[in-house]
């Protein structure tokens, strides 16, 4: 094993997991506010991609052209889904089972009727800049993927700026901090509530529209990012985004160097065999810190 | 006779469940259809699995999404002791049930500190590695899976679990869910069953108390798990084809979805959860899956999205609440007409 594949399967690591970090942030937010686990997050991110492929087939729009559009079409459709279902839900306060169901049985959904409008078929979009490739120290890698990357860091950029400059932004913060606090200082929860879950929707929609430019889709693609986010946000601790944006960079690394170490066919089983292993690490260690 | 009465007026749902057991024993002489009796089977087997599945999610409130798996690997181990061993897949039922029982409470040791949503994390993290596993392990048949022989006439029997005809799988698979009925309501009623639910409620307390979480995790576990990958035995047999697509997230779900329709705490809830939904979706599957593939999963999503909505306890969680508000409600009055006597007197 020399270094020239090691450093290729780190970039290719990096940009695998750039989209990890996508998903990751924008579960790890919805938790942040409302202490729920958003079980449809991969469904979100699988509409993100179906949307990028109807403006692409119909409108014949660059899949990168196209995400703004769909970062508004998926944060709006959050929006309604929280504000009209889930917040019916999380009433009850400490205890999230029922959020869990709500949110598995809209993965279903969402997943089925694109199975009923879409078929099963594997579907792709044409880019402007499909199969180009550049080399960046020895690595090659394909030019939508770098884009994607870029778009990712800017993006992360920006939600920093919103999180920390606009009202609303210090609105979510404070609700994540202390909701009775919060509630208390004159912010209403509800707005809060949709708003996030509109946030956290639109970047799984991004991160869908991005992962559309490489990829293909079909209604069960969302399952397997879905799973990932779980782990990227267990490796940066729920509710944390900059742990959601290093989490995913890492479970990307870690899928790709494992695959060097134990073949490709078991580098799943490696990455589960880890999350399981680092979630109760984590516990241990905070259980410990508490005692 | 007046004993019986009030016995039946104490324990309705024991009355509703004899019913439902004569009338499954007596339902495929009258409707004698292969299309019928594959609803049966199915529905028998997701019951059956249901109920193993609430021990562990309804009992301790441990929510596993791993259930399909664990029935799959039960699945995986009746079949290679047909093929390659050329055993009874009873007793492959008794080696799973210890074997994955063991195997999985061994996995989950670690875990029982998680709280809630991270338990389930880490139950579909096991489940995506056995898929993992097995979809590369070439012993297993790897992606392809593994198929048994179909049965000829002279190879029927009991001992080996191959019917020719789908009624007398039908008739195996619902002595198997009476007996895990009666499993689970004996637990449900007996001091671990009490020790199982007092955890639910409060851990804290139950420590308090004497009851020690992280042992009563594991012997729900065990039972759990074991009773899931027994039932998971009988679907290799009557099916006759298992594949890695077992394992797949969703099939936990459909463990799931009819104990949380019926009532996640009850007994009888999974029960009748699948004797809902089973049908209702094998219905829908046939009628509409050439035409429109996944409206059938549109239903089946859309039911449980309402049920979980306005019925949070699901439907025999809901009816048990509405009996003990009537209940109160009849004690408060005649306790009212008590007091206003004292008063008059």
């Amino acid at each position: 094993m020399n270094f020239n594949v090691i450093f290729q399967a780190i970039v290719n690591g990096l940009m695998i997991g750039g989209i990890y970090s996508l998903i990751g942030m924008s579960l790890t937010i919805i938790f942040g506010v409302m202490k729920v686990i958003n079980f449809c997050q991969g469904e979100l991110l699988m509409l993100g991609m179906y949307c990028t492929y109807v403006l692409n087939s119909k409108l014949g729009m660059d899949p990168f052209l196209a995400i703004p559009i769909v970062a508004v079409i998926m944060f709006l459709f959050g929006v309604l889904l929280q504000s009209l279902l889930i917040t019916r839900s999380i009433r009850d306060g400490d205890d999230d089972t029922n959020v869990l169901f709500l949110t598995a049985g809209l993965g279903i959904l969402f997943s089925s009727s694109m199975q009923v409008i879409f078929g099963t078929n594997y579907r792709s979009v044409e880019s402007h800049f499909a199969n180009q490739t550049v080399s960046i120290a020895g690595a090659a890698l394909s030019v939508n993927r770098l884009i994607s990357f870029l778009i990712l860091i800017a993006l992360t950029v920006l939600l920093f700026l919103f999180l920390k400059k606009t009202r609303i932004g210090k609105q979510i913060r404070a609700t994540s901090q202390n909701r009775t606090g919060a509630s208390v200082c004159g912010i209403q929860a509800k707005l809060v509530y949709a708003c996030t879950y509109g946030l956290g929707a639109a970047i799984a929609g991004v991160a869908g529209a991005c992962l559309m430019t490489y990829y293909y889709v079909f209604p069960n693609v969302g399952s397997v990012y879905g799973t990932r986010s779980f782990i990227v946000v267990t490796i940066g601790t729920l509710g944390n985004i900059v742990g959601g944006f290093f989490g995913g960079l890492v479970l990307g690394c870690l899928e790709t160097l494992g695959a060097l170490v134990v073949t490709s066919a078991y580098k799943e089983t490696l990455v589960y065999v880890c999350f399981v292993i680092i979630l109760v690490v984590k516990q241990r260690l905070q259980a410990k810190r508490r005692a | 006779m007046e004993k019986l009465k009030r016995y039946a007026k104490n324990n309705p749902m024991a009355v509703v469940m004899v019913v439902l057991l004569v009338l499954g024993v007596l339902l495929p002489l009258f409707l004698n259809k292969a299309y019928v009796l594959s609803i049966l089977c199915m529905t028998v087997y997701v019951a059956g699995c249901s109920l193993a599945w609430s021990i562990l999610g309804g009992m301790i409130g441990q929510i596993s999404l791993g259930h399909g798996a664990f029935a799959a690997i039960g699945a995986y181990i009746g079949t290679v002791f047909i093929t390659y061993f050329n055993t009874s897949p009873w007793i492959a039922m008794a080696v799973s049930f210890v074997v994955v029982g063991a195997t999985i409470t061994l996995l989950m040791t670690p875990c029982f500190g998680l709280k809630g949503a991270y338990f389930s994390l880490t139950t579909i993290a096991f489940g995506e590695a056995f898929r993992n596993i097995f979809t590369n392990w070439e012993y297993v048949g790897a992606g392809q899976g593994m198929m048994l022989p179909l049965v000829r006439a002279k190879d029927e029997s009991l001992w080996m679990l191959a019917f020719r005809s789908k009624a007398s799988y039908y008739y195996v698979g619902l002595v198997l869910l009476v007996v895990f009925y009666l499993i689970v309501k004996w637990i449900d009623g007996s001091k671990l069953g009490y020790a199982l639910k007092t955890i639910r409620e409060d851990e804290g307390t139950a420590e308090a108390i004497g009851i020690k979480p992280i042992k009563y995790k594991l012997i729900a576990t065990f039972i759990s798990t074991g009773m899931v990958s027994v039932m998971g035995v009988f679907y290799a047999t009557y099916i006759r084809y298992i594949s890695p697509e077992l394992m797949l997230q969703s099939k936990s779900l459909e463990f799931v979805l009819p104990a949380v329709i019926g009532g996640i705490s009850t007994v009888e809830g999974p029960v009748l959860g699948s004797l809902i939904i089973v049908p209702l979706s094998q219905y829908l599957n046939s009628a509409l899956g050439s035409k429109l593939p996944g409206s059938n999963l549109v239903v089946y999503a859309l039911i449980l999205i309402v049920v979980v909505l306005f019925r949070p306890s699901g439907l025999l969680g809901w009816w048990q609440e509405q009996r003990q508000k009537k209940r109160i409600a009849a004690e408060k009055a005649e306790l009212g007409e008590e007091g206003k006597e004292q008063v008059n007197g």
